[in-house]
């Protein structure tokens, strides 16, 4: 058998594109047996050539035409950095971008959990539980069936020679083309030859080409290899690993667009391109260019901000029944057009979203801050007033409501959660006795919350946590637990003033300007960025270890796109920590007893 | 002796559920109603029921242990199974080197034995899993996990680690998982095995080959991780399995229509509403051998259970409610957690209301109820109220008080899982390892 290459164009593959080292080898029995240790191959980041059009069949098996680095070459030099869970936004926006924005994705998904600030970080720590799993089963099912159902089968690369029967070639060529965008990586021949195999059986059995397929693909759309993001990482020199082409490819898209590679980076990975300065440059300035940024800042935004707590958040309906799942929702949307629209529509200065009053509202938001809205439609853009007390986003609706508690405000909550997001200060637990009874309820003679509190700041136990979250709550106090404006509690005016860091500050105002003012905000949101990139606790991330990337956010007058670009362009951001030496029965937290 | 499956209860009557109670259930049983008819003993389930924030000392434990206990003013919503429950107070959980991690250690001494080095994590399997491993084989589903309070995260059923079960959050939820697409009705006449699920279990075959290559080059953490995708999908295969069977069905019982949607969040009064109708469902899953293990929880540990129009809500008040003088606890407190037990209460009475051969599903079940702290207020563990019920097929004897006399937690959770029929030695780690389970209940 000869080596036969041709192009195919469905994957946008340039036609010339030479991998940097190349081994052609091919046999039909390589492919049948899992012997990959036949073949030797240097390790090449990114050096798969696939070719579709030269699969030769046979009787027991498929066989492909491949130049390939081996699994088996690969795994003394390889190491896995990271696993990361697709979140639900990620899943679904990678089956919209792969087979279209019309499939339906009817499921449940497992919750993620937020660590270190990040519900991101999670999705490197969990696994998929048996429940997680029959969801996606299901969904799986579901996808596939709608893709080979009738009226999509026009889209598919190609169609059978006769509906009710096996096509390997045809099942072949679409496993191929769906396996690589599904799994951001050609698929083995091993991988292939499964799939046209079973495809091929089901067909056979139920008579219908398109049932098999359906079952193949089904196969890949719960495959771990869709379900989880792996992060390649290989030997670059002595001692010093980096992430290999198609885990460059698959880190940048979600955290730049939320979704899989498109066909354009995944030939760009593929011909080493992004192991190049240039290369990469090139690619990070055509998907920043693109308005699917925005999907890829929301999605980050929504995680740093922490407006999933709106999720499940209640609020008393007895003392406000305004408050309702519409109004959480438009908080949350709120919040985000504002975060957006400064940082990338208006490539403004994020420390302003801080101070800005200026804001979108939807009628639901305009009857809580009372304003009125003789618009049509929603999501207008509008400006507070000097005068309205609103300044920045931590005195949107948002941010007061989802660190309250039902039915009063909580100073503790909010100053302890906004250091915590903005400022990237985790509070420690309280001491386990910790006394409230000197705080009586609200009936007592301390009427205010702020007289309530002037305990923590008494007692020396508490005042070391309290007296860095209570001020900063304290100048909040003029919103009441759903975000509505109020100037007395329980009868007695609200007094606004506090002093954080030694400067007295006055209301949500003072407030506001302190976070601008903060280095720390600015730096809080270069190490979430990171963090949310690659997966890790933010607590984890060092300000050295975004050196590069706060510099040119800095530079460029804290301008979000600067940041983004400095990060993924930094020399070091893909680098990789060498594997760590295994020991015997090391201890993982996850495993099952 | 065979009988046609039509004369399975299917009623209804005028809309309202039926349940027609036909002698010839006992047909399938053998003489005594212990046992299948072919000599396989009646399965023992395993459920959970969580609640956060604990009780009040005051006025939970009795005075006096044993049988003849004085009913507790926080006990009184569980009166009517007294014969069923047991008791236990002053049981200890010792942290050793580990923090206590608020609203979290007790909960995972309790879980687990272990006193948890992480917070929000249990460091093993939670005992509602370690028992699943052993009674599940040929149920649908391994365990089933439930959330009254609306929120999936709420779930102390785990693998380890921070791999919780998601819980269903809803009851339509609930509903949907259990007797939606993929159920096979076992009240229903003409069952079929449905060709779909063999067709699915190739594909999930399929996807388990690739486990080899999925796990190269990952390191440990990563590799544990994969191995319980694996394990994932090995279980829905199980699944499927059982699905092909003919489900063999003992309990009378009735499957009901779905529930409507509803809100399911911390207000109590939602709670009420949604927690009787997740019993019922659940114990009709156990009834149906869905599944044999059920876990249900009414809230977060750090409860945000309210009173809509009290402004403090459940958690607050336990740090800022001051002790009355006179009485000596905090009154509202003290409300609270009798209401947790009325919701303990709603799910005895579910378990207890379907009928299985010589008794019920509870009488048929362990249940055991754990919370996260002693006394709230300081974040108190030692003295977690623990209260199971349920007779487990006979394997445990009930209607007891077992005063305190230091034992470490554990000792409840090796005792019930030595009663549903685990093989095991000893259970929990360091100070609360424990080799001695309470004898005087197990027959």
């Amino acid at each position: 058998m000869s080596a036969e290459k041709k192009k195919t164009n469905d994957l946008g593959l340039a036609a010339s594109a030479q991998p940097r080292k190349k081994y052609v080898k091919l046999a039909i029995s390589q492919c049948f047996s899992a012997k990959l240790n036949d073949v030797s191959v240097p390790v090449v980041a990114g050096s798969w050539m696939r070719n579709v059009a030269g699969l030769i069949l046979s009787v027991a098996a498929v066989s492909a035409v491949l130049a390939v680095g081996t699994l088996a070459a690969r795994a003394a030099t390889t190491e896995v950095v990271s696993l990361r869970r697709l979140t639900q936004a990620e899943y679904r926006n990678s089956i919209a971008d792969i087979f279209g924005p019309d499939i339906e994705i009817r499921g449940t998904f497992e919750p993620t959990i937020r660590m270190g600030g990040l519900q991101a970080t999670s999705t490197g720590v969990l696994s998929i539980t048996p429940a997680g799993f029959e969801s996606y089963t299901k969904m799986a099912d579901s996808i596939a069936t709608q893709v080979t159902s009738e009226k999509y089968r026009s889209k598919l690369p190609c169609a059978p020679q006769s509906a009710s029967a096996p096509d390997d070639a045809c099942m072949a060529q679409v496993l191929n083309h769906y396996g690589m965008l599904l799994f951001r990586r050609p698929l083995t021949p091993d991988e292939l030859k499964n799939g046209v195999m079973l495809g091929r059986t089901l067909a056979k059995s139920s008579n219908d080409f398109y049932a098999g397929l359906r079952y193949s693909l089904a196969t890949l759309i719960q495959a771990p290899d869709f379900l989880f993001r792996k992060e390649e990482a290989v030997t670059v020199g002595k001692n010093q690993y980096a992430l290999e082409s198609y885990s460059r490819a698959t880190r940048l898209s979600y955290l730049l667009w939320s979704t899989t590679p498109d066909n354009e980076l995944l030939s760009a990975a593929q011909n080493g391109e992004l192991n190049t300065a240039a290369g990469l440059d090139k690619q990070v300035t055509r998907l920043m260019a693109s308005p699917r940024l925005e999907a890829g800042m929301r999605s980050f935004f929504n995680d740093m901000f922490e407006l999933d707590t709106f999720d499940n958040v209640s609020k008393d309906s007895l003392f406000y029944p305004k408050w309702s799942a519409i109004i959480a929702a438009s908080a949350k949307e709120e919040t985000l057009r504002t975060t957006l629209d400064l940082a990338l529509h208006s490539d403004g200065d994020m420390r302003d979203l801080m101070t800005t009053r200026k804001t979108f509202l939807n009628r639901s938001l305009a009857a809580l801050y009372q304003i009125p809205f003789p618009f049509k439609g929603d999501w207008v853009p509008y400006e507070f007033s000097p005068d309205s007390g609103r300044s920045g986003i931590v005195t949107q609706a948002s941010v007061v409501a989802m660190f309250s508690h039902p039915g009063r405000s909580s100073p503790t909550e909010r100053g302890v959660a906004l250091m915590d997001i903005l400022l990237c200060e985790p509070t420690p637990s309280p001491p386990a006795n910790v006394d409230f009874s000197i705080v009586n309820d609200t009936s007592g003679p301390l009427k205010t919350v702020r007289e309530r509190l002037t305990a923590h700041a008494t007692n020396p136990t508490c005042a070391s946590c309290h007296n860095h979250s209570d001020p900063i709550g304290l100048t909040l106090e003029g919103f009441d637990t759903i975000g509505g404006r109020r100037t007395t509690e329980n009868g007695k005016t609200i007094d606004l003033s506090s002093t954080l860091q030694g400067k007295h500050v006055v209301g949500a105002e003072g407030l506001s300007h302190y976070l601008h003012d903060n280095p720390k905000y600015t730096m809080c949101i270069a190490r979430k960025l990171y963090a949310y990139a690659d997966g890790l606790n933010s607590e984890d991330v060092e300000p050295s270890a975004v050196k590069t990337a706060y510099k040119a956010f800095s530079d460029a007058g804290f301008r979000l796109r600067a940041l983004i670009k400095g990060m993924v362009e930094a020399p070091d951001f893909f680098n990789a920590a060498p594997p760590a030496p295994e020991t015997p029965n090391a201890a993982t937290k996850v495993a099952a007893k | 002796m065979k009988l046609d499956r039509r004369f399975l209860l299917r009623g209804t009557c005028q809309g309202a559920l039926a349940v027609m109670g036909l002698p010839f259930l006992d047909c399938f049983l053998d003489g005594n109603g212990k046992a299948l008819a072919d000599g396989r003993p009646l399965p023992t389930r395993f459920n959970t029921f969580f609640y956060g924030l604990g009780l009040t000392k005051k006025l939970w434990i009795p005075k006096t242990g044993g049988k003849d206990y004085e009913m507790t003013t926080q006990l009184k919503p569980l009166e009517p199974f007294r014969a069923k429950i047991n008791v236990f107070s002053e049981l200890r959980v010792m942290l050793d080197d580990n923090p206590n991690y608020q609203h979290w250690s007790g909960a995972g001494a309790a879980a687990t034995g272990i006193s948890p080095s992480k917070q929000g994590e249990f460091d093993t399997k939670t005992i509602d899993q370690q028992i699943a491993d052993v009674i599940s084989h040929g149920t649908r589903f391994k365990s089933v996990s439930a959330a009254a309070a609306g929120d999936p995260k709420e779930s102390y059923s785990s693998l380890g680690g921070a791999n919780a079960l998601p819980a269903e959050p809803s009851p339509l939820a609930l509903y949907t998982r259990l007797f939606g697409p993929g159920f096979q009705d076992p009240t229903k006449g003409d069952w079929k095995p449905d060709p779909q699920v063999m067709i699915q279990q190739s594909v999930l075959s399929a996807v388990a080959e690739n486990r080899k290559h999925a796990m190269q080059n990952l390191g440990a953490p990563d590799r544990a991780r994969m191995d319980q995708y694996f394990t994932s999908v090995r279980e829905a295969e199980l699944e499927m399995a059982a699905e092909l069977q003919r489900p063999e069905i003992i309990a009378k019982v009735t499957i009901p229509d779905a529930p409507p949607e509803m809100t399911c969040n911390n207000a109590l009064p939602n709670v009420r509403k949604v927690t009787p109708i997740m019993a019922k469902l659940g114990a009709i899953a156990l009834a149906t051998d869905q599944t044999r293990v059920f876990n249900l929880s009414i809230s977060e540990p750090q409860s945000q259970l309210f009173i809509p129009g009290d402004s403090l809500g459940y958690h607050q008040s336990t740090h800022e409610e001051p002790i009355d003088p006179v009485l000596g606890y905090q009154p509202r407190v003290s409300q609270y957690n009798l209401y947790t037990m009325e919701l303990y209460a709603t799910f005895l009475k579910e378990l207890d209301a379907i009928p299985e051969g010589d008794g019920t599903i509870l009488d048929h079940s362990i249940v055991f109820s754990f919370t996260d702290q002693s006394y709230a207020k300081i974040h108190a563990v030692d003295g977690l109220p623990i209260i199971i019920a349920g007779g487990a097929n006979g394997r445990l004897k009930t209607g007891y008080h077992i005063a305190g006399d230091g034992s470490p937690i554990s000792r409840v959770g090796l005792t019930m899982q030595k009663a549903m029929g685990v093989s095991l030695e000893s259970w929990g780690r360091a100070s609360m390892e424990t080799k001695t389970p309470y004898t005087e209940l197990l027959v």
